[in-house]
């Protein structure tokens, strides 16, 4: 093995050795999560084995046949109206407006439903796996998982001199670029272990709560403009195993951006709780300050773009698979999501992470260990 | 830094053993036997006038000594004088402002990875990971150089004594099985050169005794080259062959231990009735300088050549009561406080005597 190996295997090493504790308190705390919606599942509906399999197509056709209900109770309420002048909320799927305006939404739905079916196209929330690639490798887990990630990585180098061990790790043969580069790839390799398990854990959920692994092939839609609404022009449909990849891809590249800059501050921290303290408050504090100043800038502007470029804030694309989650079928607004989006924020992501990393080894290779 | 008038002057051993006092003029270059100036055609560790500001404060003003293969080097210095910055140069954690250090020909930063294939190094506080077991941070460091022989971990940990604790977790360890276990780490690569920064920090006598046992044998029965720094003058004076004494970033002397200890004249130890007048009457001869002494009622007499009777006589003369005379072995520690004037700053000088003259 090379020493550039030897050193990743090194950092694996540490990183597993040092923190074994927290690896087991996280799936303890996945397998708890399972197993109370296990548990739930059975005392609801009366049964330990999974429901009968939904397959998509039966999915999509209720949903085409309830569109179908609301578009013919809607057209009766319009004709006992006086003048037809009524005004829709909520719970109906073509979304609020004129009694018009609604039905043609729902007329819409249907339309893509059919073509849905009709090219064998399956929505991306509709399959057990893409699902569990949208829901899994982003939101709420990935939003979790990034700041453990990061927690570790600002450690890497700040918690060598805390050890006093980074006098022993630069005096030995490798070079600084090839210490830097080894606890990097260690730490993603840790990383994308950490999201495959994850992954696979909510697929097997999913798969459970749908009564079947469903399809592994086949085709996805997803929106391409968020901003307008899905139809088959505006939709691409992906092979299935592309989609779980391009959600993997996504949010590999936002626990490589937070833990390059984790590495940065490790990099400039001369203690290791320094570099955990910076790290967490620039995680979690950073996303609600950019919440705070965009409402404020929205508040003042009276523009709800106004506000949009702080999108682009590495801390509110950590995970770009949010961007096309929830873009599918007859789901009428889709505002702000799709590929589009998706394309822009790993874009954003990928200068982020760049730069990140280049600042972390530029001021690491000429950093001085004074003591 | 102090003004240059009032700072001791340099002592520079010259080929011939001699001892002049005074500064090198700029660009001066001293020949080979001195260590100050051009290196030694088998110098292991070159430091050519080594230069490090930390911000306004200069740590190292233009070092510059060599350390030849085999021998057992003392390097000596006060707390604050630029050892360890000196060695963390030569270890690549810092680079110079100006001059270069290089070990086996390589510049220690341009070229680190070939000089560091040289060394072993254990620093004053020394490094470990607390949550492995002494063995698996040999392991570890093992494979920071590319391979883990575990015959050799065995061995090391046999030769620094730590056989039995070896499968303990290093945040169990005291000080001193720590600094044990850090000398095995930097045995770990087999080096010519073995740097060693205040290595006994943490080490009970006993541990003392044997690091200074196995220090020897590692010299001689393997040909090491030992970098040994330390304040603990007795360690150097048992150890090393030579030294170098460094004093607020300037190398104050250097040349083989020997003639540093014996070029420097004469040392007496008098106890006297009157001390007071005993340093007057022998202030007033030429050729000898007295203090208080450490012990009650008694004065340090330093002196060019043997004065002994002469003072003797001249005490009895002037009616002081003389009830020994000791002419005592120039120690180490008289050369570096001489070098260094450290009594002059330190809390722990006699308040009542007068200050300890620093000068030569």
């Amino acid at each position: 093995m090379t020493l550039f190996g030897q050193l990743v295997r090194i950092e694996l090493m540490k990183l597993w050795r040092s923190r074994r504790l927290i690896f087991a308190v996280l799936f303890g705390l996945f397998a708890l999560i399972a197993l109370g919606l296990y548990g739930y599942y059975v005392y609801s509906s009366h049964r330990a084995s999974p429901p009968p399999q939904t397959p998509w197509r039966t999915l999509v056709q209720q949903d085409l046949h309830n569109d179908q209900q609301q578009i013919q109770n809607l057209q009766r309420i319009k004709e006992q109206a006086p003048g037809g002048n009524v005004r829709v909320g909520g719970p109906f799927g073509g979304g609020e407006g004129s009694i018009d305006n609604v039905i043609a939404g729902l007329q819409r739905a249907v339309r893509n439903d059919q073509y849905l079916l009709d090219n064998d196209i399956a929505p991306v929330q509709a399959v057990p796996i893409t699902l569990a690639a949208i829901f899994g490798l982003g939101g709420i887990i990935m939003f979790l998982l990034t700041r453990i990630f990061g927690w570790l990585a600002s450690e890497e180098i700040a918690g060598e001199r805390s050890n006093r061990t980074i006098a022993i790790l630069l005096s030995r043969p490798a070079t600084r670029s090839q210490v830097l580069a080894a606890k990097a790839v260690a730490s993603f390799v840790l990383g994308l272990a950490v999201v495959l398990i994850t992954f696979v854990i909510v697929y097997l959920v999913l798969a459970f709560a749908f009564g079947a692994a469903g399809p592994l092939a086949g085709r996805a839609a997803i929106v391409l403009d968020g901003n307008k609404p899905f139809s088959p022009d505006n939709m691409i449909a992906i092979p299935i195993p592309i989609v779980v990849l391009m959600c993997l891809g996504a949010s590999m590249l936002a626990v490589l951006c937070v833990q390059g800059m984790s590495m940065l501050i490790s990099v400039v921290s001369s203690r290791s709780a320094v570099a955990i303290g910076i790290t967490l408050a620039v995680l979690f504090g950073a996303p609600v300050l950019s919440g705070i100043t965009g409402g404020i800038i929205r508040l003042i502007s009276g523009q709800p773009n106004s506000a949009d470029f702080l999108k682009y804030a590495f801390f509110n694309v950590l995970a770009p698979v949010d961007g096309i989650a929830g873009s599918i079928g007859s789901v009428g607004n889709t505002t702000g999501r799709g590929m589009d989006e998706f394309v822009r924020q790993v874009a954003t992501l990928t200068v982020w992470t760049v730069a990140f990393y280049v600042a972390a080894w530029a001021l690491f290779y000429r950093r001085e260990e004074v003591s | 830094m102090p003004a240059l008038a009032e700072r001791p002057p340099l002592i520079c051993l010259v080929e011939d053993g001699r001892t002049t006092a005074g500064r090198p003029p700029a660009g001066h270059e001293f020949h080979s036997g001195a260590m100050l100036g051009s290196v030694p055609p088998m110098a292991i560790v070159e430091v050519s006038r080594l230069t490090k500001n930390f911000g306004r404060l200069r740590a190292l003003d233009q070092v510059t000594f060599a350390v030849e293969e085999g021998e057992v080097f003392g390097f000596l210095g006060p707390n604050g004088a630029g050892k360890t910055t000196t060695i963390r140069i030569m270890l690549g954690l810092l680079h110079p402002d100006g001059g270069s250090v290089k070990i086996g020909g390589h510049d220690c930063w341009g070229e680190h990875g070939r000089a560091a294939r040289l060394f072993g190094a254990t620093l004053e506080q020394p490094g470990l990971y607390g949550y492995l077991s002494g063995r698996d941070n040999l392991r570890l460091f093992a494979r920071m150089l590319g391979r883990v022989d575990e015959d050799q971990i065995t061995n090391l940990l046999a030769l620094v004594g730590m056989t039995e604790r070896a499968d303990d977790k290093v945040k169990r360890y005291s000080m001193g099985m720590r600094q044990r276990l850090a000398l095995a780490q930097a045995l770990l690569s087999k080096p010519r050169l073995l740097v060693l920064d205040e290595p006994t920090n943490g080490l009970d006598p006993n541990g003392i005794h044997g690091l200074r046992l196995l220090l020897r044998r590692l010299a001689t029965e393997q040909e090491l080259t030992i970098f040994f720094s330390s304040h603990l003058l007795s360690e150097v004076e048992e150890l090393c062959d030579r030294v170098v004494v460094l004093h607020r970033g300037e190398v104050r002397a250097a040349g083989p231990l020997s003639e540093l200890m014996n070029v420097k004249g004469f040392v007496y130890r008098i106890d006297v009735s009157d001390v007071a007048r005993a340093l007057e009457v022998i202030n007033g001869m030429e050729g000898a300088r007295a203090e208080r002494g450490t012990l009650k009622d008694s004065v340090m007499v330093h002196a060019e050549s043997e004065l002994g009777r002469l003072i003797n006589h001249a005490l009895v003369s002037a009616g002081i009561g003389v009830d020994q005379l000791v002419r005592t072995q120039r120690g180490l520690e008289d050369i570096y406080i001489q070098l260094t004037g450290a009594p002059e700053a330190s809390p722990l000088s006699d308040p009542t005597g007068p200050p300890a003259a620093a000068t030569a």
